[in-house]
């Protein structure tokens, strides 16, 4: 697992995942990536198109993380999930908290203003 | 059919998980089926990592892999103290709010899993028993 971060404006990061995130690889990458997600007073845009797998343990990093950018005021936005990834999300219900959309346009779209 | 034996630890667990998609995919185990198993695999033997309460060190867990009609047949045999993982309660849905968040992996497992069953083995270990159904052609992940 690793992911890289890429500003899109004054007020967003994108932080594209590839790889799996799971008991493997959660506890190597969950300070970084909080860090890298949560960054002050910005938005993220969390790009889904090369992460592999995703476990309940890569659900609790992102869940974590979503919830330090919302209590910083941002807003927190995923995209371009594999199929398998998108039926694990659906099935815990975290679309229904964190937008999960299928382009890069559309989850820009999302952010504020 | 695959026999393994993993480790209680975090870490053991990928090497596991490679091996059994390896299998599977020698057997011809569609891509979207193999996920299913290795997201099973990974819930269950973390959950054991985590949760897991053992009389002294844990020994190693077993596991068996097996195609039946349909579906992948996985068991898990550990030395923990009883454990149904079917008896677990539903989690809560997750809020931003809140930060314990558990339960997710078991409830993960009863939806990839479209069979479950627990038993005691002879000598007093957990057995569970999941039947992972195969994918058909265009289902899933590519």
């Amino acid at each position: 697992m690793r992911f890289d971060v890429v500003e899109i404006g004054p007020s967003a990061n994108k932080v594209i995942l590839l790889g799996r995130l799971d008991s493997g690889t959660v506890g190597s990458v969950e300070t970084a990536f909080t860090a890298a997600v949560a960054a002050s007073g910005r938005s993220a845009v969390l790009d889904l198109t090369g992460l592999e797998f995703l476990s309940s343990l890569g659900i609790r990093l992102l869940l974590s993380s979503a919830r330090v950018v919302v209590r910083r005021g941002g807003v927190l936005v995923m995209f371009g999930a594999q199929p398998i990834v998108a039926e694990v999300l659906t099935a815990m219900a975290l679309d229904e908290l964190l937008p999960l959309v299928g382009s890069e346009a559309e989850a820009l779209a999302r952010l504020p203003a | 059919m695959l026999r393994l034996e993993v480790p209680v630890a975090l870490p053991a667990i990928a090497a596991a998980q490679d091996r059994v998609e390896a299998w599977l995919a020698g057997q011809g185990v569609p891509p979207a089926t193999a996920y299913r198993v290795r997201l099973v695999i990974e819930e269950v033997l973390a959950n054991l990592c985590e949760h897991g309460r053992f009389a002294g060190p844990p020994p190693a867990s077993r596991l068996e892999l097996a195609l039946a009609a349909g579906e992948v047949c996985l068991v898990i045999e550990d030395g923990a103290a009883p454990f149904d993982p079917i008896l677990a309660p539903p989690p809560d849905a997750p809020t931003l709010a809140d930060d314990r968040v558990g339960g997710l992996g078991l409830a993960l497992v009863r939806k990839m899993a479209a069979r479950i069953a627990y038993g005691r083995t002879a000598n007093g270990w957990n057995r569970s028993e999941f039947g992972i159904a195969v994918a058909g052609r265009g289902d899933g992940a590519a």
